[in-house]
């Protein structure tokens, strides 16, 4: 039995994507292991999620992608990030942490009562 | 944007990256699972299972990258003509059905179009306006506007920047020495600019052409030119003889179609000795010489209601200044009309009738093909229902049935625009009836988008009735293992309904159609007032420069009669004005009865006809009262007439024989010598106006000279000998319109014969399909109820029993729709007065008669079903569960 784990948040798939292609070009079951592992298990990915998502970031132009050799000497689509993505990143990364200090201001403050 | 376009049209590579990406991650999941010790099979399949429904992800990394829609859309087109490419058996009868419906459309549509949507093909042609006068009162329809009131309109209508006119004359040609008979149209100078027409060659009429002594000059039609010409370039310039004048021709026209009537030449008004004699009498007689087609420009900016107004307020001001010629009992009107709706007056109501069955026939074949795709997705059942198991979602799934309804009817369309293509001659033919438009008929691009609007159109309607009955859950098919039965009762509700509509359609069709067909037989059947059998008809018209007043004339038409008469196989010949069914309105001339005060607003009317002695005889017309002409009615005896029956009634009861009348206010009387019976000169379906009759030696002039000749044998037989007699007296004159009263009779009815024709067509076609509708909606419940035929049999249902519950099914379904169409054909068949003669539109005969047939049709159609509901053995059916 593996320990239970989070489902990821609605928009927040993207962010990690971004994140974990900022360490450099990687494929898609790469970057899901990549970040089951970060989080300690903690966050799975979904497959289903996974390659949806990767192509909208695609399509919005954040990442591109290549065909290259895996380890194994696999073909494997290899994802990078782009400019603009590096742009997009920032961006969101400091919403996400705008957001959660929120969130984390509001749970402390009701631990104080 | 490049990337969703790119998306767009590499589709298919991109699908080849995203497998072999997933393939790579089932991979390497895999090996995973090896490195942690687990088996390679089981690996795989850990990976596989963990990875999800593919099918889901698949299509949903598809949506993500950009145009899904439009990408769905090409992959489902694909994937409809793999399905449909499974099942010719559907596709064929659905592609032919539809075909049916799409190309009687396309064909209709490409006539409407041509004949009704073309723009005339004049520079003007979207600014003419035709003007005509009418009297309803007195069963007058578009008389023609004489000279005097086409000066009346010039000089007082300002919403026009030229008023002209046509009228049509038959000429001798003199082409080295060959005479030619010419369609001619007389015209006004500025005819060709009104209208817009420029010349190929040459010029067309100018001013001068009417100054007094001016040469008379020809603008020849583009046909006449070609055929008779052979499109000789030099011909501007040569001269010809016609009417005892020289004519140089000065131009000849582009290949457009001529209106109001297709002509071999013009000239203008001076040079026509009949319009230039008649315009120095205008003054004495202000109805001198009607008949003219006056056509208006009217002026940029005015609209077309403002010049009407103008027209209607003159043709007041006619009947107020001259009351005793507008009488306000014959309901003078002076209207006017665009001259695209005047031309296709006669074609508008009978191309909408046809329009209209075959969008109902179109409708039809939709129900159809809904039904026969509803029975198909019966069998479909359990691929949908993995499908959605597999992921896809119920919106998917429509756009999945849409996509094959919509191949098949662009398919459909396309083999309806061939059967649209292949059937046009023929329908133009037809159309040449009633319109000199056909020349516009064709497949253009607007008959194109129409076709293929159609089609898409109704591959969406009768994919969207099944699409709509699916449902999403989808647990019932796939559990269970055989052909569902219970899932469907929704459907199968719905196929009943869709059978009921196409029986209530067809019925509406068929009822129109059987009134129409009444109406023709009724037609035909209806006593004229003649016999036509045996009688053979043809003009001689003496030659106007030969033969140019009374005395020529009757030197030549007297022993002409005389001869024919002697003719061997010849029963009795005349020659008169008055061939029944040949020539469109009568004259009605007012005339006075001797001994009456004339009453101005009310004074009696008639059509005068001018025939030889024996014309009653000739054409079998009974001489009901009185005596009939006599050679002794000769040009210095007593001045006889006889009248028709129709007639009698203006003596109020009195005795008509012996009475006498005038139709030259008083100056000369006539007595009536005798009562003839009614005859239908004017069309079979128009009851007798009434008619007097002057004897030809009294009254020679204006006699358009029609022979006819009541034969002891085959009436075409005496042709050769007919024309030899005409060229012994003058070998120059042209014997024309050689025709058996037969012939012209049929001719008469040629047009609401085959307008009933195409009806039943459509019609029959329309009941065909609904009768494989009804065979193929009891085949299914049959087929579906098999184990339940087999229980009642081995219950102890006899085969009879079975038989009889299959047809009554059927029966109730046919019933249903009967009495649908019953009702709404009583409603819509109003709408088709118009086109019936003597026959109610709610004919009882007719309802009835459509009733049992389809009754019996639709009984046959389950009968097939029904035997095999018989023939289920009981053993096997249960064995099969």
């Amino acid at each position: 039995m593996r320990p239970k784990s989070l489902d990821l948040l609605q928009g927040t798939l993207d962010l990690l994507i971004l994140k974990t292609l900022a360490l450099g070009p990687m494929h898609g079951w790469g970057i899901s292991q990549r970040i089951q592992q970060t989080s300690n298990d903690v966050l799975r990915v979904n497959q289903g999620s996974l390659y949806p998502a990767l192509q909208r970031l695609e399509t919005a132009g954040w990442i591109d992608a290549e065909w290259g050799a895996s380890d194994n000497n696999r073909q494997a689509k290899f994802y990078r990030l782009t400019k603009t993505g590096q742009k997009q990143l920032r961006d969101e990364q400091a919403a996400w942490e705008r957001m959660t200090g929120a969130v984390a201001r509001i749970l402390a403050a009701g631990n104080e009562v | 944007m490049w990337r969703r376009l790119r998306a767009l049209f590499g589709g298919a590579r991109l699908d080849r990256e995203l497998d072999r990406e997933v393939q790579f991650h089932l991979d390497m999941e895999a090996d995973k699972h090896v490195r942690r010790g687990v088996p390679s099979d089981e690996a795989r399949a850990r990976a596989l299972r963990d990875f999800g429904p593919m099918t889901k992800h698949v299509e949903e990394t598809r949506d993500a990258r950009g145009l899904p829609w439009v990408g769905d859309f090409a992959r489902d087109l694909h994937y409809a003509a793999r399905t449909l490419a499974k099942s010719p058996g559907y596709a064929a009868v659905a592609i032919l059905t539809l075909g049916l419906g799409i190309g009687a459309n396309a064909a209709i549509f490409s006539v409407v179009n041509g004949v009704l949507f073309t723009p005339l093909p004049y520079a003007n042609g979207d600014r003419l306006l035709l003007i005509n006068h009418a009297a309803p009162l007195a069963n007058q329809r578009n008389f023609g506007v004489s000279i005097k009131e086409l000066y009346d309109y010039r000089e007082q209508l300002t919403s026009f920047d030229g008023l002209v006119e046509f009228h049509q004359m038959s000429f001798d040609l003199l082409r080295r020495g060959e005479p030619d008979r010419v369609a001619t149209g007389v015209v006004s100078h500025n005819f060709f600019d009104v209208l817009g027409i420029q010349p190929i060659l040459g010029r067309t009429f100018s001013d001068a052409d009417d100054d007094d002594g001016a040469d008379a000059v020809l603008v020849l039609g583009h046909e006449y030119w070609q055929t008779r010409f052979g499109a000789d370039p030099g011909i501007i310039g040569q001269v010809f003889q016609m009417n005892d004048r020289p004519h140089t021709v000065v131009g000849v026209l582009p290949d457009v179609p001529h209106y109001p009537n297709r002509v071999d030449l013009y000239m203008p008004t001076s040079a026509c000795p009949f319009r230039s004699a008649a315009d120095r009498q205008i003054v004495a007689n202000r109805r001198a010489f009607s008949g003219l087609q006056v056509f208006g420009l009217v002026k940029a900016g005015v609209p077309f209601s403002a010049a009407a107004t103008e027209v209607a307020t003159a043709g007041q001001r006619f009947q107020q200044d001259f009351p005793e010629i507008y009488r306000a009992d014959t309901g003078f009107q002076a209207r006017t009309s665009p001259v695209l709706t005047a031309l296709t007056a006669t074609a508008r109501p009978v191309l909408w009738l046809l329009l209209a069955t075959t969008a109902l026939v179109l409708l039809l074949a939709c129900a159809n093909v809904a039904n026969l795709t509803l029975a198909r997705m019966l069998r479909r059942d359990r691929e949908f229902a993995m499908r959605v198991a597999l992921g896809a979602g119920r919106g998917r799934l429509i756009r999945q049935l849409l996509a094959e309804s919509t191949l098949l009817a662009t398919v459909a369309g396309i083999a309806g625009l061939v059967l649209a293509w292949t059937t046009l001659g023929v329908l133009t033919r037809f159309v040449g009836r009633f319109t000199q438009r056909t020349d516009a008929i064709g497949l253009d691009p607007w008959v194109l988008a129409f076709t293929m609007t159609v089609a898409i159109g109704s591959g969406i309607v009768f994919g969207l009735v099944p699409a709509l009955s699916t449902k999403s859950d989808v647990l019932p098919s796939l559990k269970q293992g055989s052909l569902g039965s219970g899932v469907s009762a929704g459907r199968r509700r719905l196929q009943d309904a869709l059978v009921v509509a196409q029986v209530a359609l067809s019925v509406v069709m068929l009822v129109g159609a059987s009134l129409l067909l009444a109406s023709v037989w009724r037609l035909q059947r209806v006593d004229s007032g003649y016999r036509a059998d045996r009688v053979l008809a043809a003009t001689v018209f003496g030659n106007f420069s030969k033969y140019p007043d009374a005395q020529s004339q009757l030197a030549l038409y007297e022993p002409l009669v005389e001869r024919l008469n002697q003719l061997p196989g010849v029963d009795a010949a005349a020659i008169t004005n008055a061939v029944p069914l040949v020539g469109a309105n009568p004259n009605e001339t007012p005339f006075d009865i001797e001994g009456r005060t004339p009453d101005a607003a009310r004074r009696p009317r008639g059509d005068v006809r001018v025939v030889s002695p024996r014309y009653f005889e000739a054409l079998n017309i009974p001489v009901l009262l009185g005596r009939a002409f006599s050679p002794l009615d000769h040009r210095e005896a007593a001045r006889v007439v006889m009248i028709n029956q129709a007639m009698v009634r203006y003596w109020d009861g009195g005795e008509p024989v012996g009475a006498r009348l005038s139709v030259d206010n008083g100056t000369t009387w006539w007595t009536v010598v005798g009562v003839v019976g009614d005859v239908r000169q004017f069309g079979l379906e128009r009851a007798a106006v009434p008619q007097a009759f002057i004897p030809l030696a009294q009254m020679p002039n204006g006699l358009g000279g029609r022979v006819i000749l009541r034969t002891a044998g085959d009436p075409a037989a005496v042709t050769r000998a007919m024309v030899d007699a005409v060229h012994a007296l003058d070998p120059d004159m042209p014997v024309e319109d050689v025709q058996t009263l037969e012939e012209v009779r049929s001719e008469s009815l040629a047009a609401p014969r085959l307008t009933a024709l195409l009806l039943s067509i459509f019609a029959g076609l329309a009941m065909a399909v609904t009768l494989t509708g009804v065979t193929g909606v009891i085949a299914a419940s049959v087929s579906e109820r098999t184990r339940e035929f087999g229980v009642r049999m081995a219950l102890g249902a006899t085969r009879g029993w079975v038989l009889r519950m299959v047809l009554r099914q059927g029966l109730v379904l046919i019933a249903c729709g009967l009495a649908l169409g019953l009702v709404a054909a009583a409603v819509f068949s109003k709408a088709l007065s118009a086109y019936l003669f003597d026959t109610p539109p709610r004919d009882p005969f007719v309802l009835a008669a459509v009733a049992l047939v389809f009754v019996v049709a639709g009984l046959l159609a389950c009968l097939g079903p029904a035997r095999r509901a018989t023939g289920v053995d009981p053993l096997v059916a249960l064995k099969a569960e």
